[in-house]
């Protein structure tokens, strides 16, 4: 098949370099029958895929046994899908482009929703039996894991193995139980039964929901089987300094999303912004020391020969130790010689002197995200910001020589008045007052305020779950409402398409039913629904349509507090209790303050027996 | 300072790098065998490495140019051996020299192209009579071919000086043939061998069927030092 894919296939498709798994640091291993053959799936393009951090470590992960060999399969873009289609030729693990149905694991990560119909394609192009129950004996175990598994439901009829939580033990666990279960004489749903034992391992065919015949909301739901754990309890590795990190990356040919070295510094947020599901989900924060980072970037530096190292996190400039760290990067001989970058820097903690000194190449662009427009909106959500904040930001920004400033904001929070987006327009228009107070020989010569404000989806495990989104007519009068709002020229405003906000809303919050939709999504058609130039409304509409689901029944409602919701079966470590509180006071507009600062008792400590926050 | 230039082959594995894909690979490369690349001055600075064509994608070569300046002294050998350590499968430095910084840049100096092409061709073709064809397309004085200019405009362009030779071969597969072609750089200017093709076709009757499948591979860059 190789061969004859290079020869007639790769020539006729855009970046055929992607399609080979010959990258540096790509891992080849020589086959046995012994052998686990494990596909990691990313269910976007390989330059988003190949961005992706999750994939790095768990790929590391998996390869560093000898007897599991980990490759990458992304979903391939359009023209070569058409391609694969034409020869009926099965979507192939990049390193040995072997068919993906003839894997034991197909593991896919869920990083966000619109990502799911690439899940259904990317296992038909495979070759894969589409639903769970229809897989053969000799079929991969399909699992997946990542932030959207949070809420597993809608893809619970695809999916054999759902991980919770992080992964970095629960899936060498998972290969454990796959080598015994080798040995054994055992058929699929054997091995499904041993694997739902494991903590943190969801196994969806092994559970039954019941739905109220009127208003459609959930009435129960619970195992089927004895094996199967009622509540299941998301994975977090205590000791995150030791937890493993590769020190080889695979460095990809073709420009990537991110196309440099990305070191996580810590794991988690104390924030508790409550429009924020990372932020709820990763709890407990766990950082890695200095030296750690260190010798680990430096390792990764010689490995790759890449020329940027980020440093990530949710939020970087919260990390306990960040100017050590970046004046010990910085004076470092090998790691002084590339460059630093730091996303997702908080306005408060941000500091322009630090960036300045640690970014090689001209200023770009300063993106901030205030979030919301004024300070009682800001406070709704937590945010924990001030104007004051944003505007010394900006004003040091401007004396620096920065002029281009974006600022990202999102629409639709709850609560939302007109005098709030109305707010967002102000900001800028200070922005924009900020810079014309500098010298005119001291700041940038051009000045360019970007406004973007995204629709908000309300997440599962956050404070605003139960809360409606706005309707998509709701939304589009307030980006009428804003633009007006915006009378500079100096600024200029960019949104969303609600269509696919609404669509992420439903699938955010959605339950099993969902199945019966993606799967009709699938056949019309429905693929990079996350891509404007692929994303069709009118086909899911009918899909919804079809199946006879009203999805503003997931998107709209505002829920009750008793409702039971279908992720409620999982538990983070963070109680519905505080989530339910953390909901009241952003309705009186109370904000919480950052966990450093003060616990507000939001049930991690309770969660795992010993664990101790900042200590 | 020291600027070294370097020949180098790239075979089917990493055919399909574009010219900015190799760049930067290269210059990981150089990073991960430690060769201290100087840096250009201002605002966004960049390493001083070039190559003397960009090769298009698809391509594969016998001996590519490329020219880096490092700002310590390393000798041939060990250049050579470092950056075939780092280097993935599908490229690999085969030769090597030291040259003066004043040298004149390596696309000024290129002379001649060699390739080596494979090539569908049109059912029942005869290769007595496609090298006959070949020989009075050569004996053509002037060949016309539209091309686009730089401002993407199409100009009329006498393409026959800039061929010195093309002979036709036999390939195992019966559907395919090889064509080996010699092209001529003038002024910095040259021609694309598929273009030659399509010319080829456009003079007589269609007999390549030129499609992205075609196999191009250079045998020999030569340049004015050893033409």
């Amino acid at each position: 098949m190789n061969n004859y894919i290079e020869k007639n296939i790769l020539p006729l498709v855009t970046k055929p370099i992607t399609y080979l798994g010959n990258e540096v640091n790509a891992v080849h291993k020589i086959p046995n029958l012994e052998m686990i053959r494990f596909a990691f799936a990313f269910p976007d393009t390989y330059e988003v895929g190949m961005s992706h951090l999750g994939m790095k470590i768990l790929y590391g992960l998996l390869n560093e046994e000898k007897d599991i060999w980990c490759e990458r399969v992304f979903a391939p873009w359009v023209d070569m899908e058409e391609q694969l289609r034409l020869h009926d030729l099965p979507l192939y693990g990049l390193e040995s482009m072997m068919p993906l149905n003839d894997y034991d694991f197909v593991g896919f990560t869920l990083q966000y929703e619109m990502s799911f119909s690439n899940i259904l394609n990317m296992l038909e192009l495979g070759k894969i039996s589409l639903r769970s129950t229809r897989r053969k004996e000799a079929e991969p175990f399909v699992i997946a894991g990542g932030p959207c598994a949070y809420n597993p439901e809608p893809l619970s009829d695809f999916i054999d193995i759902f991980v919770i939580g992080e992964a970095e033990e629960v899936i060498l666990k998972i290969m454990a139980a796959h080598r015994e279960w080798k040995k054994t004489s055992g058929n699929r749903q054997d091995f499904l039964k041993m694997a739902a034992t494991i903590e943190g391992v969801y196994v969806p065919a092994f559970y039954e929901v019941s739905y109220d015949q009127k208003s459609g909301v959930i009435t129960a739901f619970s195992p089927i089987i004895e094996a199967a754990p009622a509540t299941i309890r998301k994975q977090f590795i205590e000791d995150l300094d030791q937890a493993y990190f590769p020190d080889k990356i695979v460095v990809s040919y073709t420009e990537t999303v991110h196309d440099r070295i990305s070191y996580e510094i810590f794991r988690g947020c104390g924030r508790g912004c409550r429009f924020c599901q990372a932020g709820m989900i990763y709890r407990p924060t766990r950082e890695k020391t200095v030296p750690t980072i260190q010798t680990k970037i430096k390792a990764l530096i010689e490995s790759t020969g890449y020329d940027e190292v980020s440093l990530s996190s949710l939020s970087t400039g919260d990390y306990s130790e960040i100017e050590a760290l970046i004046k010990n990067l910085v004076c470092d001989a090998e790691v002084g010689k590339v460059s630093i970058s730091l996303p997702s820097l908080r306005i408060d903690s941000l500091s322009i002197e630090m960036l300045e000194e640690i970014q090689k190449v001209r200023k770009a662009g300063l993106t901030l995200a205030p979030e919301a427009g004024t300070q009682r909106m800001r406070d709704v959500i937590n945010k924990g910001v001030t104007e004051e904040n944003l505007m010394d930001t900006v004003k040091t920004a401007f004396e620096k020589g920065w002029g281009h400033v974006k600022l990202y904001f999102m629409i639709g929070l709850p609560g939302e008045t007109l005098a709030d987006i109305e707010g967002i327009a102000d900001l800028g228009q200070k922005v924009v007052d900020e810079y014309y107070k500098i010298d005119r020989e001291s700041r940038n010569k051009s000045l360019k305020v970007v406004l973007s404000a995204s629709s908000f989806v309300p997440k599962p495990f956050t404070p605003f779950q139960w809360m409606g989104q706005n309707t998509p007519e709701e939304f589009k009068n307030k980006q009428r409402h804003l633009k007006a709002s915006i009378k500079d020229r100096k600024i200029s405003y960019s949104w969303h398409d609600s269509g696919v906000s609404f669509l992420e809303a439903v699938f955010a919050r959605g339950d099993r039913r969902l199945g019966l939709v993606l799967e009709k999504a699938h056949q019309k058609g429905c693929r990079f629904d996350g891509w404007g130039e692929y994303f069709d409304l009118q086909k899911w509409t009918e899909a919804f349509a079809e199946a006879g689901i009203d999805p503003e029944f997931y998107a709209l409602r505002n829920r009750d507090y008793d409702e039971i919701l279908p992720w409620d079966f999982i538990d983070t470590g963070v109680t519905k209790k505080f989530l339910k509180t953390e909901a009241e006071k952003a309705e009186a507009a109370v904000t919480t303050p950052f966990c450093p600062e003060n616990c507000s008792n939001c049930g991690i400590m309770e969660f795992k027996k010993g664990w101790k926050c900042n200590g | 300072m020291v600027k070294i230039q370097y020949q180098f082959k790239r075979s089917t594995p990493l055919r399909f790098l574009s010219h900015l894909d190799q760049q930067r690979l290269f210059q990981r490369a150089f990073r991960r065998a430690n060769m201290p690349v100087e840096y250009s001055q201002g605002f966004n600075p960049h390493p001083r490495m070039s190559f003397a064509l960009a090769m298009s994608v698809g391509l594969t070569s016998d001996g590519e140019y490329g020219e880096v300046i490092v700002s310590e002294d390393v000798d041939v050998e060990t250049f050579i051996s470092r950056m075939n350590k780092v280097l993935p499968n599908g490229l690999e430095i085969i030769s090597a020299k030291i040259c003066g910084e004043v040298v004149g840049s390596l696309s000024a100096a290129l002379s001649k192209s060699i390739y080596r092409i494979r090539i569908k061709i049109v059912q029942g073709t005869d290769l007595n009579e496609l090298a006959e064809s070949l020989h009075s397309y050569l004996a053509l004085p002037q060949i016309l071919m539209q091309k686009r200019n730089k401002k993407g405009k199409y100009v009329e362009k006498d393409i026959r000086p800039f061929i010195e030779s093309i002979s036709v071969f036999a390939d195992p597969e019966k559907d395919k043939v090889n064509v080996k072609m010699t092209l001529v750089y003038i002024e910095q200017q040259c021609v694309k061998p598929e273009h030659v093709l399509e010319s080829i076709n456009n003079q007589n009757s269609a007999v390549f069927l030129i499609d992205p499948t075609i196999e191009i591979h250079r045998e020999k860059l030569l340049i004015n030092a050893d033409a």
